[in-house]
C-alpha cells in the first residue's frame, strides 16, 4: 500500500508551545553547549549535560516567559545541571568549584553575543585551512574520535597531533579575530 | 611567560591531559583574572564550535526527533507534536496573523531572521512588521516580504529606507531581491544608482563610499547611474549572469566580472533556505550553471530547481517522515498527491578524485534548514530520474547513476551515508561518505513559499 502524506492533517494547533520551545532551543543550543563545555571541559560530558538540560528546559518551559531572554534562562538551567555533574565527578578528580562556575556564568552571559559572532566567523576560517589541516581538525573532532584515535589512523604520534592541533586552533582564533575586526592579544 | 603557561593549562584542560595540579592552577588564575576568563571562554567556544561542526551530534537531536513525554499533558498524543522546530516558525504564525487579521496590511513583514540585530543590539524577530521608514540592521540577515510580493533579504550592516511596497532606498549594505510577477517594477535606489526590476532575482550592494554593484541572477533589471538619470540617459538593461558597478558619475556604467560571493548570505534566504552549516554550500546561480557542470568536491552543494510548481501526477518519494533514511521496498514507497505547490532542491556531493591523495575517503557533514516543511526526499536513482522530468531545471543534462547508501539494518560497519529528517520537518542532517569517482545526489521537495 502506498502511504499518502499530507502535512496539513498532521499538524494541529496545540503543538505551538512545543514549536516555540524547539525554535528557541535550536537557535541557542550552540551557545548553551559552549557554556557547558567551559564548565565541564570535556565534550562527551558536555553533550551529556546539555542533553539532560534540554529535557529539563522542556519540562520547565512553563516557567519561561515568552519574549524574555531564552538564552539566559537556558544558561541557568544548564549551569545547575553542570554543577550536579561536577559534584559527582569531584570524588575522582579535580573539577572547577562553584565560585568559578558562577563567575563563568556571569561572563558567559555578557560575552554571549560576541561568542555567537565568533562561531559564525569560524566557517569561513575553516575553509581557508589547508586540506591536510582541515582533515586533521575534522578527524579529531568527529563523533567518537579523539586525538589519539586520529593519530593512530594517520600513523603519527598523539603528541605530534596534539601540538599541531593546538597550533591550528591558534590560527583559527587569529582568523576569527581578523574577520571580526578585532585586535585581541592572545597569550 | 605567564600567558604561555595559561595557554598550556587551557589546552591541556580541554584535551583531557591536564593534571589535577595544573587544573588547580588554572582555576586559581581564572578566579582572579577576568581577561584570562574571557580568553578561556573563547577557547571553550572554539572547541564547542569545532565539535558541532564536525560531529553529526545525533544525541542532541533526539529531543527534536522524539520529544520527551514526561510531565506534559500536551504530549499524550504524539502525533500532536510533529513539531516545527527552527528559528522563526513561531513568529511566522504571528506574521500570518498580522497579514490576515490586521486591518491594513503592513508594508512588509520580516519573514525570516538569521541572527539579525538592530543598531542597539536588540534582535529582530520573524513576524515583526516593517513600516515605511529607515530599517537598520547591524549584523545577520533579515528577509523582508513586502505586501507587493517582493522578497528582499538584507545582510547587516545595512541601512534600508522603506518607501512603500514597491520601492526601497539602499543606503548601505547587501541585499538580494526576488520579484514575482505582481511586483514587477520594484525599485531599489542607492546613493549612486537607480535599479528597476523587470521580473527577476538580483543582488545589490552599496559600500560605505556609496559605490553600487548590481548582479542579475535571473531575468532582467534596468540600471541607471545617478548622474546618467539626471541627464535623462536610458538605463542599461542587465540580463542573467551580468553585473555592473557605478559611482554615480560614470556613464556608461562599468561592467563587472560576475562574482556572486557577496550575496552568499542573502541569496539562500531569498530562495527558501534559512541556514546551512557544516560542509554545506548553497549555490548562487550564475550563467549556465547546473548540477552537471558545477565543480566542488569538498562541499555538499545545494541547487535550487523548479519553484512553486504543482506536479501533474503523483510523485513517488523515498522519505516523508522525520527519522533516518532507510531503503524501502517499492511497494512501501510513500507518494505525494499532485495537490500541493512544491519547490525542489538538488543536493550533491561530487567526489571526483584530485590532489595528492586521489583515493582518500572521508565523510562530509552538513545541516540544512529550509524555510518551509520538507514534504518528501527522493534518494533512489530510479526515482531521481523520474522526478527530474518534473522538478529538474529544463534543458539541463542530469548525470547518470547516483548513489546514496544508507546503513543496512543490523550492519554496524562504517562508511555508509546518513540522511536524517529532523522533527521540525525543515532540517536535514547529512553525512555523506566521499567515495572517489562517485556522485551522491538526492532531491528535496519542499512546500512552496
Amino acid at each position: 500500500m502506498w502511504r499518502v502524506y499530507n502535512p496539513m492533517f498532521d499538524q494541529v494547533p496545540d503543538s505551538s508551545r512545543y514549536e516555540e520551545f524547539v525554535s528557541l532551543y535550536v537557535r541557542h543550543e550552540p551557545a548553551v553547549f559552549s557554556f557547558v563545555l567551559s564548565m565541564v571541559r570535556n565534550t562527551a560530558d558536555a553533550e551529556d549535560v546539555v542533553q539532560r538540560a534540554s529535557i529539563t528546559m522542556w519540562r520547565c518551559f512553563d516557567q519561561y516567559e515568552s519574549g524574555t531572554n531564552f538564552r539566559n534562562w537556558a544558561f541557568q538551567v544548564a549551569k545547575n545541571m553542570a554543577l550536579n555533574h561536577l559534584t559527582k565527578q569531584r570524588r575522582d578528580r579535580h573539577v572547577f568549584g562553584e565560585k568559578l562556575i558562577e563567575l563563568l556564568a556571569v561572563q558567559a552571559e555578557e560575552e554571549a553575543d560576541h561568542l555567537d559572532a565568533r562561531r559564525r566567523a569560524l566557517d569561513s576560517c575553516l575553509e581557508k585551512l589547508p586540506e591536510e589541516e582541515h582533515v586533521m581538525v575534522a578527524g579529531c573532532y568527529a563523533e567518537g574520535s579523539s586525538i589519539r584515535s586520529f593519530a593512530e589512523e594517520a600513523g603519527e604520534s598523539a603528541n605530534k597531533i596534539y601540538k599541531r592541533l593546538n597550533r591550528v586552533r591558534r590560527q583559527l582564533h587569529r582568523c576569527i579575530e581578523r574577520q571580526l575586526g578585532l585586535e585581541e592579544a592572545i597569550g | 611567560m605567564k600567558d604561555h603557561e595559561l595557554q598550556d593549562w587551557i589546552d591541556g584542560s580541554f584535551n583531557g591531559v591536564a593534571t589535577d595540579a595544573e587544573l588547580e592552577l588554572l582555576e586559581e588564575r581564572l578566579l582572579h583574572d577576568e581577561v584570562a576568563r574571557k580568553h578561556y571562554l573563547n577557547e571553550a567556544n572554539l572547541h564547542a564550535s569545532l565539535r558541532r561542526r564536525f560531529s553529526a551530534g545525533e544525541a542532541r537531536l533526539s529531543l527534536l526527533l522524539d520529544p520527551p513525554n514526561v510531565g506534559r499533558l500536551s504530549f499524550s498524543r504524539r502525533k500532536v507534536v510533529v513539531g516545527l522546530a527552527v528559528a522563526a516558525s513561531v513568529a511566522l504564525i504571528a506574521s500570518f496573523f498580522d497579514r490576515y487579521v490586521a486591518k491594513s496590511p503592513p508594508t512588509a513583514v520580516i519573514a525570516h531572521v538569521i541572527g539579525a540585530y538592530d543598531e542597539d543590539g536588540a534582535t529582530y524577530e520573524a513576524g515583526d512588521t516593517v513600516s515605511p521608514g529607515v530599517f537598520k540592521i547591524s549584523r545577520g540577515v533579515a528577509r523582508l516580504d513586502f505586501s507587493s510580493g517582493a522578497r528582499v533579504s538584507v545582510e547587516g550592516p545595512a541601512q534600508v529606507e522603506v518607501i512603500d511596497e514597491m520601492k526601497v532606498i539602499l543606503n548601505q549594505g547587501v541585499v538580494t531581491a526576488t520579484i514575482p510577477e505582481p511586483a514587477v517594477g520594484f525599485i531599489i535606489d542607492t546613493p549612486t544608482a537607480h535599479v528597476v526590476d523587470l521580473g527577476t532575482s538580483f543582488g545589490v550592494s552599496v559600500d560605505t563610499a556609496g559605490l553600487t554593484d548590481v548582479y542579475v541572477f535571473d531575468g532582467e533589471v534596468e540600471v541607471s547611474s545617478r548622474d546618467g538619470r539626471k541627464a535623462g540617459a536610458v538605463g542599461k538593461l542587465l540580463r542573467e549572469g551580468e553585473a555592473v558597478r557605478t559611482d554615480g558619475k560614470s556613464t556608461p556604467i562599468d561592467t563587472l566580472a560576475y562574482d556572486v560571493s557577496p550575496f552568499e548570505a542573502t541569496w539562500p534566504v531569498n530562495s527558501g533556505v534559512l541556514q546551512t552549516t557544516g560542509s554545506m554550500r548553497f549555490v548562487t546561480p550564475g550563467p549556465n550553471f547546473h548540477p552537471g557542470n558545477y565543480v566542488d568536491n569538498k562541499h555538499i552543494v545545494v541547487f535550487p530547481e523548479r519553484r512553486g510548481f504543482i506536479p501533474a501526477e503523483p510523485t513517488h518519494v523515498d522519505m516523508v517522515d522525520p527519522g533516518r533514511y532507510e531503503r524501502r521496498r517499492n511497494e512501501e514507497l510513500p507518494v505525494l498527491l499532485p495537490e500541493q505547490r512544491l519547490t525542489s532542491y538538488l543536493l550533491q556531493l561530487n567526489a571526483f578524485p584530485e590532489g595528492e591523495k586521489p583515493n582518500r575517503r572521508r565523510s562530509v557533514r552538513g545541516q540544512i534548514t529550509f524555510a518551509k516543511p520538507i514534504v518528501g526526499v527522493v534518494m533512489a536513482n530510479r526515482l531521481l530520474k523520474k522526478s527530474e522530468e518534473v522538478f529538474g531545471i529544463p534543458g539541463v543534462e542530469y548525470p547518470g547513476a547516483r548513489m546514496i547508501e544508507p546503513r543496512p539494518e543490523g550492519d554496524q560497519g562504517r562508511g555508509f551515508d546518513s540522511v536524517i529528517l529532523a522533527a521540525d520537518r525543515r532540517t536535514l542532517l547529512i553525512e555523506l561518505q566521499e567515495n572517489p569517482g562517485n556522485l551522491d545526489q538526492f532531491r528535496v521537495l519542499v512546500e512552496a513559499e
